[in-house]
């Protein structure tokens, strides 16, 4: 499940000017333009239109890194490097950004690229009268303001020295759509979008394919390679994978709950799997207003009956990777004590005894296979330390809702991999925020969230950080199993699949060898 | 007014009723599911006051009774609703949708009975024989094969280890016939093979208590050849049956293309139906359902008919 989380942030951070532009520069030699690719996605991708959708899944965000861009993208290290933002600067406080775009830039449909529509993308997304889903992600931005053609300036309400890092994720709200497409269109926009994209919108059956077709015009010269990609929903992993090996399709996504296709795939030598450890982590919030969980004492027996080496081995093959922090090995927080509690079922069940009364509670889970699966897991181990969960199967849908109104007892969540903490640590754990699932209040956390966030030295940062995972693990108001690992399988004669940065496959700079 | 026009009459009239009590259940399954559709929409930005402006501007805060006979005003004016994901109305989403399922229950039906009927006429003919007795064990095996297995050793042979055919995908018949056909061979094959059993054993016995009537003695008497008295006298009055297990098979059908259109990723009714249920998209929920339900009615409809046009005796209302 994504987090709900604000989509700012900010860290260290210098004036990137145009000489980063090593991802951006033309083919080399080994780079070969032509041909074509099948994507095999999860989900049916159900449109555009911010109003409409939302919020843009994985699969979505496929796609959108064809037709749109981004003001920034990310390189191999995660370095924001410009794209339809030539170069950035910051205030002092990190407070207003201003961006210089790129001139010569025009969608698809003529409509030419400039600091209006950019604003005009923002305002849309912001106006309340709109009620997008989306506005929620851009809270944090107070206005968006174009004083000339090619500049744009954000201003925040609270500091982030990680906005351009932010802004490079293709998601609903930072994928740049034509202005004239969405008023000219109206509610067909939703299926025909237009962008300045290196791909242009072919055609589109629902639920079976979408073409796109290579952006003769497109601004980086040389870009993109293929002449055209095809996005399929397949939405059963083995035939999806099947499909990969039967060559209709030459890259499909996946996740550590198909570990057996994964695992036969990296021994195949004509298939390759691209796995991107992220940040963030598989996630547990329990509501602390509420008993057994008021008492420290069950929330932290409970985190120790966990073993997440076996839980690991009987739900994902041993590919999923214990978490022991919100972070992960693959944030830039590295923590050398994170306050990780023990495994220990023994002090586990003489925490209970001492708790004195039974310890009985309900955890949502998402009535899928996988939930199930983790739900079934986590019941046994807690089994045995002497505590009674009972598993409430709900949908996926149903989360978000029952998590805001605070309707439940132990509950999944999930922290995302993000160029910075900040915007969902402070989310998640801030007092008074509606994503502080916890319902726990403690001046010391707030004030370290609060350090991190108006601080620019990384070693100060982290060390805030790393004394928030300690307070959070001490007081296990929520915990972590797993952290984020995406994966994705290809042909080996597919090239140039990116890092998948919140576990988007951005196919729209692949070649074919 | 001739007994066949007064039977259609008869049975439309009953058909009413049916109809309505499918719409309403229909509307109450979607109404009475768990979940609100206004957080649904909502998502991240329900609020309280959000959650309630929304449901009041769709009309979610008046009683179920008063919804139900405005949606069904609507439906009977052709207006189905309209998705509030894609924005897509429920009839364009079934059109797009339904020639992919159809041919696909088509095909399956095919398969299924071009596979059941010869069998059931050679062991009814042999019946006891040791053909029998093993296409009744093996028969007896497929049906308790269920698709998403048959589907994927299906793929894994014809598609993996043979490259025969594509594992998954869609092409539509005016873009590529044959293109089309391919695509559609194993999961038709999947289908029908759950089928055939069922034909198979019901036309069996059927027709193995047909040979054993008086006029089939007194045909072989009369010095009849087998093959005549096989087909036209033992076959005849068991294709009432046939007809019968037809038009139920393609209830189970529907049910089937929910898992074959998602194991071989084929764009049809099944596949928008599971969609629906995971976004949580009740209108085009309700909107499938209620299609498919009427489809399914008007099906055994026409099967009724069928009756009537083979046997008189129905048609004249004393059988």
């Amino acid at each position: 499940m994504k987090a709900a989380i604000a989509r700012r942030s900010f860290a260290p951070f210098f004036l990137v000017a145009a000489f980063a532009m090593s991802a951006w520069t033309g083919p080399a030699a080994a780079q070969k333009s032509g041909g074509s690719i099948t994507v095999g996605q999860e989900l049916d991708i159900p449109g555009f239109d911010p109003l409409k959708v939302g919020v843009f899944d994985t699969s979505a965000e496929t796609a959108a890194a064809a037709i749109f861009d981004t003001l920034t993208t990310l390189d191999d290290k995660g370095e924001p490097v410009p794209k339809l933002a030539q170069s950035w600067s910051h205030s002092d406080d990190f407070k207003t950004w201003t961006f210089k775009l790129r001139p010569g830039v025009k969608f698809h449909d003529g409509t030419p690229f400039n600091a209006q529509a950019v604003k005009d993308n923002f305002d849309r997304q912001k106006d309340p009268a709109n009620k997008c889903r989306c506005a929620f992600y851009i809270a944090g931005i107070n206005d968006v303001q174009a004083p000339d053609e090619l500049t744009l300036v954000y201003n925040l309400k609270d500091p982030s020295a990680n906005l351009p890092a932010i802004l490079s994720i293709p998601s609903s709200n930072n994928a740049i759509q034509s202005p004239t497409a969405w008023k000219t269109k109206g509610d067909d926009y939703n299926r025909n979008p237009v962008g300045t994209g290196p791909y242009i919108l072919k055609s589109w059956t629902a639920g079976d394919r979408m073409v796109l077709e290579k952006n003769p015009d497109y601004w980086n010269k040389g870009h993109p390679y293929l002449d055209r990609i095809v996005l399929k929903p397949l939405p059963d992993a083995q035939s999806r994978f099947a499909s990969l090996q039967s060559g209709e399709a030459d890259i499909v996504w996946d996740d550590e709950y198909d570990a057996d296709n994964i695992q036969r795939a990296m021994k195949d030598p004509k298939l390759t799997v691209h796995t991107y450890k992220g940040s963030g982590a598989a996630v547990y919030a329990f509501n602390t207003k509420v008993a057994p969980f008021d008492d420290v004492r069950v929330r932290q027996a409970l985190v120790m009956a966990i073993n997440r080496k076996k839980m690991s081995q009987a739900i994902t093959n041993g590919l999923a990777r214990p978490a022991s922090n919100p972070y992960g090995d693959g944030s830039w927080v590295k923590c050398k004590d994170d306050g990780a509690l023990p495994e220990d079922p023994a002090k586990a069940t003489a925490l209970l005894k001492d708790y004195g009364k039974p310890v009985e509670f309900k955890m949502l889970v998402t009535a899928t296979p996988r939930g199930r699966t983790v739900g079934q897991v986590l019941q046994q181990f807690w089994k045995q330390v002497g505590a009674n969960m009972e598993i409430e199967q709900v949908d996926q849908a149903t989360i978000p809702p029952r998590a805001f109104m605070r309707q439940f007892q132990l509950t999944p969540w999930r922290i995302i991999d993000l160029a910075d903490p900040d915007p969902q640590m402070y989310a998640n754990f801030h007092t008074g925020s509606p994503v502080a699932l916890a319902n726990y209040s403690n001046p010391e956390l707030d004030h370290l969230l609060e350090h991190a966030r108006t601080t620019a030295d990384v070693a100060a940062r982290t060390e805030d950080y790393c004394a928030v995972s300690r307070l959070i693990n001490k007081e296990a108001i929520w915990f972590w199993t797993f952290q984020n690992t995406y994966y994705a399988i290809s042909t080996s004669k597919l090239k140039g699949v990116p890092k998948m940065f919140s576990g988007v496959i951005d196919v729209s700079n692949t070649w074919l060898e | 007014m001739t007994p066949m026009v007064g039977f259609l009459a008869r049975r439309l009239f009953y058909l009413l009723p049916v109809l309505i009590a499918v719409s309403l259940l229909t509307f109450l399954i979607a109404s009475l599911l768990p979940g609100d559709l206004a957080y649904t929409i909502l998502g991240d930005q329900a609020t309280p006051e959000n959650v309630a402006a929304l449901r009041h501007d769709m009309g979610l805060d008046e009683p179920i009774w008063w919804r139900y006979l405005g949606w069904l005003g609507h439906v009977l004016e052709g207006d189905l609703g309209r998705s509030f994901r894609t924005g897509q109305t429920v009839l364009q989403a079934v059109a797009e949708r339904l020639p992919v399922s159809f041919e696909l229950m088509l095909f399956a039906q095919i398969i299924a009975l071009a596979v059941g009927v010869p069998l059931a006429i050679v062991c009814a003919a042999r019946s006891g024989g040791p053909f029998d007795r093993f296409m009744t064990g093996t028969a007896f095996g497929m049906l308790s094969v269920p698709a998403f297995l048959s589907a994927i050793l299906l793929i894994y042979l014809f598609a993996v280890e043979l490259h025969w055919l594509p594992a998954t995908g869609y092409i539509p018949f005016t873009e590529d016939p044959i293109g089309n056909l391919r695509f559609f061979v194993l999961p038709s094959l999947t289908l029908g093979l759950a089928e055939w059993p069922g034909i198979m054993r019901v036309l069996r016995s059927d027709m193995i208590a047909a040979l054993q009537e008086d006029y089939i003695t007194l045909a072989k008497a009369k010095g009849l050849k087998p093959s005549r008295i096989l087909f036209v006298h033992a076959l005849k009055p068991s294709s009432l049956t046939l007809i019968t297990i037809t038009g139920i098979n393609i209830g189970r059908l529907m049910g089937g293309t929910v898992i074959v259109e998602t194991i071989f990723a084929l764009p049809g009714i099944g596949r928008l139906l599971v969609g629906a249920i995971g976004t949580r998209d009740l209108i085009i929920l309700q909107g499938v359902v209620l299609c498919i339900a009427c489809g399914y009615v008007l099906m055994n409809f026409v099967v009724d008919m069928l009756y009537a046009v083979i046997d008189p005796r129905i048609r004249h209302g004393h059988a």
